[in-house]
């Protein structure tokens, strides 16, 4: 077989050495790490079950629980060689993998070669179980943490582990071998996924998704072993808060994507695949709420347990949606006949779920009833209906053309008119709560309470309101052109409201801080943050998604235009001019490329050059968009050259004034940061008093002033 | 080639699986105890962020008396029935 180091004869014969083995290493490792899984799930339920009976086989059930930990972690080590395998084979062009002929081809660049880890079925399924591996591994190394609890997580990952590597080895083998001959190139990557975001984007969703498997085990095992207390949340809390990013990133990512490529204007198209990621995301961000109401009420455990088994389900759903081929999607990059696996998976997972959940109800029984229907409880259980209710919106709409077809014959499939009617005034619905919840207390909260820190809130969002009717945002003038632009005046009204009351919140909180120590407010808000970071990162979240809001809001107000442009003809764009200067051809190794040369005046000033693309790649014989865009904190300016009009070959140039995008992306950093400040560890308050300058009598003060939760 | 590799990657991970090993860690139940003791320190943090919020002028004082009340009241159950286990391990 021909390899690309051609450098040193030896070399090249090593190197063709490697090309040989590593399929067969591959498919080794993998039946290596079933093996190892399914030891690691029969001989830990045996211990667990010896433990729980009192019952002593010929090994102690701690030595055997011992052995079922490592036979985890040796899993680990065998599916990253098998990954290793498929990556290398990538890497060193090795055609006669069926995987890597159908995903690469000689001439991509190097870290779409990774890509191709996951541009694919068996690939992304490879993916998967690698991921999972390493979350198994960090949790069994973790062990200590608590021993017993994670014993029965570290066993029920093994049978998820299992589950993949089933399909890996029988159902979706990356290693299967081309019959007959091998041929010199392969047929290339799909040119979707030919963008630096691809190469992040799904292994952030992945993260996403395989991680609530770890709070899933940790959920399912609390249960299965009645462990008394909510400590497990406690243990669980960072587990869910990191997948939980990472799934927004890969959301986000992934959006960002849809912008930059598939080149229709927009970033969300509520496409099943965009859906899938967004249900767990849905229930996921619910269970992030109400598991707080838990932890330190006592209240809703049956409720947080049944959300994250949905989680848990949804992602699996998601991973079958994206890969099966069930629904038809942009971002459905495989289709297959593994749909059956899933499905069968997903009845187990249920079945468990709701067996053992009947064994052991009585263990939820809530400590704590519901007071007042103005609480802080109340307000995240509004929340959690309200995002369960989105959530199942967005599967119905995912499901229908499924449903459709098994019950009329026919595909009927609904579209964003239909997401937007449900999803829009729920999505406003929950930017309210963000921004009461944080002023109502737990328990009750009385009358007087709620006018004292709701007021200046409500004048906010009354002001904003007003301001921005004044200049010009007036729904009762579009009416005729749909509901838009007064979705967009409530978005940034609550938006403000929001804000206030977070903003507040931090203001009073430092406040206190700043009359017992005598530091500035910024030095005291910073220790404020610093003492109660879940609380404060959670602020700052909440305010990321504000600024997310901002942005959604601004696409009321989106326009297009589409026009024949040659050489030195212009068209207008709101407050901009495009000049078309030259359409130029290049060609690479990869693909041929035909773009346009155009300057952006606004008035008479020239602002700046795009070029927008469309490329041919060889290896698939298809064609992609590559757009242009001038991002600014009012609009996008976004340009795809949409080729040529086939009647007259004139070249035809499409532009969008996409308002207030770059915010979207803004809250997605904000959001970010505040997950972090969220994951970091709170700083004591002896630490934090020995850091101040409060004199000695006032010390015990300080210890009371945490800074709530 | 491939033999070779393949019987390290066993031999290797077989060893580490069942390499004798003599100080397991022990699986510990938790107690009715050790429940109380977490929630005694929710239950303070509870009561620590009531207080925080109280003197940042979040609550009238009638609300903060009636939920501290309530929060003492908790904690009072829950000390008195650690009191009672704790004497019942120290009479065995």
């Amino acid at each position: 077989m021909e390899c690309d180091n051609r450098s040193s004869p030896n070399i090249l014969q090593e190197t063709v050495l490697l090309i040989s083995i590593m399929p067969a290493f591959g498919s080794f490792a993998l039946l290596l790490a079933l093996a190892l899984s399914g030891y690691n799930l029969f001989a830990g339920a045996i211990a667990l079950r010896q433990l729980a009976t009192g019952a002593r086989g010929r090994v102690s059930p701690e030595r055997l629980a011992e052995t079922a930990r490592r036979a985890g972690i040796g899993s680990f080590f065998a599916v990253t060689c098998a990954a290793f395998a498929l990556v290398w084979a990538a890497f060193t062009n090795d055609f006669s993998v069926s995987y890597i002929l159908h995903h690469s081809n000689r001439a991509l660049p190097g870290p779409y070669k990774f890509a191709a880890l996951w541009s694919g079925q068996e690939g992304s399924l490879l993916l998967w179980a690698w991921l999972l591996a390493t979350y198994g591994l960090v949790l069994r190394l973790r062990h200590k943490v608590d021993v017993k609890l994670t014993a029965y997580a570290s066993t029920i990952l093994a049978g998820i582990q299992i589950f993949f590597l089933l399909l890996l080895n029988f159902a979706a083998p990356p290693f299967a071998l081309v019959a007959g001959t091998v041929p010199q190139d392969g047929f290339g990557l799909n040119p979707l996924l030919q963008y630096p975001e691809m190469v992040i984007h799904p292994p952030m969703l992945y993260l996403g998704y395989v991680g609530f498997s770890v709070p899933f085990a940790f959920a399912l095992g609390a249960l299965m072993m009645r462990y008394p207390g909510e400590k497990w949340i406690h243990i669980t809390r960072r587990w869910t808060m990191v997948t939980w990013l990472f799934l927004t990133c890969g959301i986000f990512l992934g959006a960002h994507w849809a912008y930059s490529v598939l080149g229709w204007g927009g970033y969300w198209g509520w496409d099943p695949v965009e859906n899938a990621s967004l249900m767990p995301w849905l229930t996921g961000t619910a269970f992030l709420h109400s598991v707080m109401m838990q932890e330190k009420r006592g209240m809703m455990k049956s409720w947080n347990v049944w959300l994250i088994f949905s989680t848990f389900a949804l992602s699996i759903l998601g991973t079958l949606l994206t890969r099966s081929g069930l629904v038809s999607s942009v971002h459905a990059f495989a289709e297959s006949a593994i749909g059956t696996w899933f499905w069968t998976f997903l009845v187990i997972v249920l079945a468990v779920c709701l067996f053992t959940y009947i064994l052991q109800r009585d263990h939820l029984k809530s400590e704590h009833k519901l007071e007042s229907l103005v609480s802080r409880e109340s307000s995240f259980l509004f929340n959690n209906l309200v995002l369960l209710a989105a959530c199942f919106t967005v599967l119905w709409g995912t499901l229908f053309p499924v449903i459709s077809e098994y019950v009329q014959g026919n595909k009927v499939t609904v579209g964003p008119p239909f997401y937007n009617r449900v999803a829009i005034p729920i999505g406003l619905f929950l930017l309210f709560l963000t921004g009461i919840g944080p002023i109502l207390a737990w328990r009750s909260t009385s009358f007087k309470s709620i006018r004292k820190n709701f007021i200046l809130p409500a004048v906010s969002a009354v002001v904003t309101a007003i301001v921005l009717m004044a200049c010009g945002v007036r729904p009762w003038q579009d009416w005729s052109e749909g509901q838009g632009s007064l979705y967009s005046l409530m978005a940034w009204s609550l938006g403000a409201l929001v804000v206030t009351a977070v903003g507040s919140e931090f203001l009073r909180g430092a406040g206190v801080i700043s009359r017992h120590t005598g530091q500035n407010l910024f030095a005291s808000m910073i220790q404020l943050m610093r003492r109660n970071t879940r609380r404060y990162g959670g602020y700052i979240v909440h305010f990321g998604v504000v600024v997310i809001f901002i942005g959604l809001a601004g696409s009321a107000f989106n326009q297009s235009t589409e026009q024949e442009l040659n050489f030195k003809q212009s068209m207008k764009m709101g407050p901009y001019r495009l000049v078309c200067q030259d359409y130029s051809q290049d060609s690479n190794l990869n693909y041929d490329t035909e773009y346009a040369i155009l300057d952006v005046y606004r008035g008479d000033k020239k602002i700046t050059q795009l070029s927008p693309e469309r490329r041919f790649y060889q290896a698939s014989q298809t064609t992609s968009t590559i757009v242009a865009n001038h991002s600014t904190l009012a609009w996008d300016l976004y340009v795809i050259y949409a080729g040529k009009d086939p009647d007259n070959g004139q070249p035809i140039i499409k532009v969008f004034l996409n308002p207030l995008v770059a915010w979207v992306w803004i809250g997605v950093l904000i959001v970010i940061l505040g997950t972090f400040v969220a994951l970091t560890p709170n700083m004591t308050a002896a630490f934090a008093a020995s850091r101040t300058r409060v004199p000695v009598s006032e010390a015990p003060a300080m210890a009371m002033g945490k800074g709530g939760d | 080639m491939t033999m070779i590799a393949c019987g390290l990657l066993l031999i290797g991970i077989f060893v580490y699986v069942f390499y004798p090993e003599r100080n397991v860690e022990a699986q510990v139940q938790k107690t009715r105890l050790d429940f109380l003791r977490e929630r005694k320190e929710m239950l303070y943090d509870n009561l620590r962020d009531l207080n925080f919020e109280y003197r940042a002028g979040k609550y009238p004082e009638e609300d903060y008396a009636a939920q501290r009340a309530a929060m003492e009241n908790e904690a009072a159950e829950v000390l008195a029935e650690m009191d009672l286990l704790e004497r019942g391990v120290g009479a065995v």
